[in-house]
Parts: structure tokens; sequence; C-alpha cells
């Protein structure tokens, strides 16, 4: 099988500060991957990296097999909500329609279709009655979800989450994971995340980034969630070169 | 008001100021709301300080050089596109000090524009009126103009009224959908350039921004999408404009200080009641 994102040999730095260093790993087709590690360990340059947002210094990353450039609309990104300006004039449903941007005729308008497939987005995260609502208005957790309903709209082959259930309450979180399940029986899920549980307990691979990016099984990561994973280094890269 | 609506029947170039007042209320209620939700308020003072040098420059090739064809217009109109693409270029690559480049760039536009209109003899008195603007100097060819530029930048809105919602909003969103974000991001500021040229001629350099935000900013207290925003901000500047010019009309005021008194007034009010 094929991998969907490959990384090889990459390092980046931010003009001179190395943020991430010889990263090789790839993902397969369908895996939920979550990506921890220490604040400013170069998760998020990571998923940027892996959009083509930023350019690696050296390496090599590949989606799909050709550059990142070449097959952005099969990737969708959903940020934090709370990046967003909170008094930005923009209804749910024009949020979530611009997941159909690369569709939209040259003169400015959508088709009937992507307002369905639009309006399904929205079905599929539960907030179909809040569509005319204005984006800042929504809680912190459906602000997320209209965020997941935008990257849904895209129909896209890799989903990339920053830290989605960052900043929203329990019961939020549990239906993000909720729809997360559901949605890896259809697509590559790539998610940062500070919720060790769920690193543990949902996903299909560990990528451990704290400069450099350590593959990891769920299982390993509650081994050194024992040993006390939010001591600097996350764990102990040095042993592992040696062997 | 009536004497000021009888005047305007019987004396044509008030009426022609009117038009030219309500024409560029237009396109600055509509750009000026992306200048307000994209919060680029900053660089659009920069854009609009900068056209001086271009004003200048027209001023001096046509008044000392004796090249005819040159209008003050046109050199605005070369000064804002150009510094447009200047401080795009800035924006897109060097972000560390971008504020203090674009700062930069409005000091050294107006004062390329000072030194040209003080070599331009006998003109100096003219400094006054592209500053705080004159209304009533606006000319029939001037109005032509203005009204071709107005109807490219609402054809321009309206094609690309979508993606540039979403550059606004969130601009990896448009890159990831495949817009051509660095692209889209010049153009809008080549026609917040092109806005500003046709609200200097009716308040004047130091007041375009009172045209340019002030509508918006009342607009979005009160509204929460984005193109019932610009209609609301039209129709505000549009009435700033008469209820300004009927002010300065019936108490011997200069019109764009008249007109940007009425809005900072409006801003100042509802900012307060909506607390």
């Amino acid at each position: 099988m094929t991998s969907v994102v490959t990384l090889k040999d990459v390092n980046f730095a931010y003009r001179d500060t190395p943020v991430l260093s010889d990263v090789s790993f790839s993902v397969m087709p369908k895996q939920f991957v979550a990506i921890i590690g220490p604040n400013g360990g170069g998760k998020t340059t990571l998923l940027k990296l892996i959009m083509g947002l930023l350019q690696p210094n050296s390496g090599t990353i590949e989606v799909f097999g050709s550059s990142p450039q070449q097959c952005l609309t099969e990737i969708a990104y959903v940020p934090q909500a709370l990046r967003f300006d909170r008094q930005f004039p923009i209804s749910v449903l024009e949020l979530v329609l611009s997941g159909r941007l690369s569709h939209l005729k040259w003169y400015g308008r959508f088709h009937e279709e992507d307002k369905t497939i639009a309006l399904e987005a929205l079905r599929t995260v539960g907030l179909q009655d809040l569509s005319d609502r204005a984006f800042g208005n929504l809680s912190g957790g459906q602000a997320q979800r209209a965020l997941i309903a935008r990257a849904l709209a895209s129909k896209p082959k890799i989903l990339l989450l920053d830290e989605p259930t960052a900043h929203v309450d329990s019961q939020a979180e549990a239906d993000i994971y909720a729809l997360l399940q559901q949605l890896r029986q259809e697509m590559t899920i790539m998610m940062v995340t500070h919720d060790l549980r769920a690193a543990i307990e949902q996903v299909d691979q560990v990528l451990c980034v704290q400069g450099r990016v350590t593959p990891l099984k769920p299982q390993e990561v509650c081994e050194h969630f024992a040993v006390g994973l939010y001591h600097l280094p996350l764990i102990d890269l040095s042993g592992k070169d040696k062997q | 008001m009536t004497e000021f609506i009888t005047a305007l029947w019987t004396n044509p170039i008030l009426l022609l100021a009117l038009v030219a007042g309500l024409a560029a209320s237009v396109v600055s209620g509509i750009i000026g709301s992306y200048v307000v939700v994209k919060r680029i308020v900053f660089i659009s003072g920069s854009l609009s300080h900068a056209i001086l040098g271009g004003i200048g420059l027209a001023l001096w090739l046509e008044r000392s050089q004796g090249i005819a064809w040159i209008s003050p217009l046109y050199g605005a109109l070369g000064a804002g596109i150009l510094s447009a693409l200047l401080i795009g270029w800035i924006h897109l690559n060097y972000r560390q000090r971008e504020d203090s480049v674009i700062s930069a760039l409005w000091s050294l536009g107006m004062a390329v524009g000072v030194l040209f209109i003080s070599q331009t003899p006998g003109y100096n008195v003219e400094l006054a009126n592209f500053l705080i603007g004159n209304i009533l100097w606006v000319s029939p060819d001037d109005l032509m103009l203005l009204f071709g530029l107005d109807v490219v930048i609402l054809a321009t809105v309206l094609c690309l009224h979508k993606r540039f919602l979403v550059i606004c909003f969130d601009e990896d969103q448009a890159y990831l959908q495949g817009v051509p974000v660095h692209q889209l991001y010049l153009l809008l500021l080549v026609l917040i350039a092109v806005t500003i040229v046709l609200l200097f001629q009716v308040v004047g350099i130091i007041l375009v921004m009172t045209m340019l935000t002030i509508p918006p900013a009342i607009a979005n207290l009160f509204t929460t999408s984005l193109s019932r925003l610009m209609i609301f901000a039209v129709l505000l500047n549009a009435l700033f404009c008469f209820i300004g010019m009927a002010a300065a009309f019936h108490f011997d005021w200069p019109g764009g200080a008249s007109i940007a008194l009425i809005a900072g007034v409006t801003y100042v009010i509802t900012t307060i009641l909506k607390r």
C-alpha cells in the first residue's frame, strides 16, 4: 500500500532557529494519526509543511506521490477556532461554502450542488440549524465543528486538525471525537493534540514532535506517559539514536 | 436644508459636486468594508497619503514643464497603484518590520508631493485643496473618470467578492482551495488605492480615511454579513455626504471637514450607545 503523506530527511528553520530536523515518516491511507509534543516543538509547523504553506530547507515532502502544491484540494485544514476574529461578519453557511471555493465559477457564483454539499457537511457536524448564525456568535465547540464542516465540504482525502478539542467543554470534546471516529472510515486524519488520553485511545499512530519527529505506536506513548511525558525531553531521543 | 436642495437645482457646480460625492460613497462603502474587516486600516492610511507624491509630480509636470495632458488625478492614480503594489510586496516579503516600512512610505509620498508642489510656482495654495479636499472643484471630465473607475471597481468586486471574503477571513483556507491569494491581495490593495483616488477629490487626502473606514465600522456594529455590511456602509456614506455638504453650504464650512465631522460624531455616538 502506498503512503498518503511521506516526509524524507526534512529540515526546517525559521530564519536561524531550527524547528524541525531530520524528519522522516509516512502515513498510510485512512490512518488516524495524533501529533503530540511540547509547545514550540514544531507541531503546527509540521502541518504547514504538509500543506505546502511552508517550504522545507532540505528534504522532500510528498502528498499522494507529488508535491503538496499539486494536490492542495485533497487536503483540508481545521485551525483552532480561537485564532479567528469574532467580529468578522461571516455566517456559518458562508464559512462552510468557503470549503467549495475551488468550484466557484469565475463570475463568483456557487452551483446549487455546492450549497447542497455545504448543508450536508453542516448536518454531519450537527449544525444544520445554525447555518444563518454569525460565526462569531457560536460557542467554542460549535465554532470548531463549523470549521470541521468547512473542511468536509471540500471532500478531502486528508484532514489536518490543530488541537480541535482545546478550549471546548467536555461534551463538545466528546462530540468532536465521535465525529472523528466516524470520519476515519473515509479519510486520513492527522490531529495535533495535547490530549494524551485521546492520543492513546483513539488513534493508530502517534507522532511525537520535539524538534525531531518520533513515530510511536499508541501503546508506547502510554509507557512514556507513565514516566512523565511533559518533562523535557519528551522521550529519550538519544537512547533511540543509539539503538 | 430646503435652501440647499433649491441651490442644487440652480447651481450645476453644486449638483456636480454632490453627484461626485455619491459616486465616491458607493465604492468607498464597498471597498472600505474589506479594509475594516481585514484590519488593513493602517495600510490604507499610508496609501492615501502616499498619493500626494503623484499629485505633486503631475502638477509640476503640467504647470512647470508644460505637459498639458497630465492632470493631478492621473498622478494620484499612478502613485496610488504603484504604492499599493509596493506595500503588497512589503507585506508578502518583509513582515518583520512591515508597519515601520509602510509608515516610511506614508511620509516619503507626502514629502515628494510637498517638494514638487513647492517647485511649482504660484500654486502652493492648491496644497490645501489636495489635503483637505474641495469637492466644488470637480470638473465634468473628472466626473466621467470617477464614474468609469466606479464601474470597474463594482464589476471586479461582483466577480471576486466570495474570494475576497475568504482571503480576508482566512488566507490559508483560500490557499488550500487553489485561490491565487497573493495576486488577489495585491489586486485588493490596488482597488483600495483607486478608491482613495476617487475619495480624495471629495474630502481630501487627510480625511479620506473617514469615508473609507467609519461607515463600515458603524455598520459592523449592526450586522453579521459582509454583503449587508457593504450596503449599509454605502447608505451611511451617501447620507454623511449629503448632510455634510448641506451643512457646508449652510454654514459656509469646508465640505470635506463637514462630512468627516458628521461621520466621526455618528461613529462615536453609535459606539457609546451600543455598549
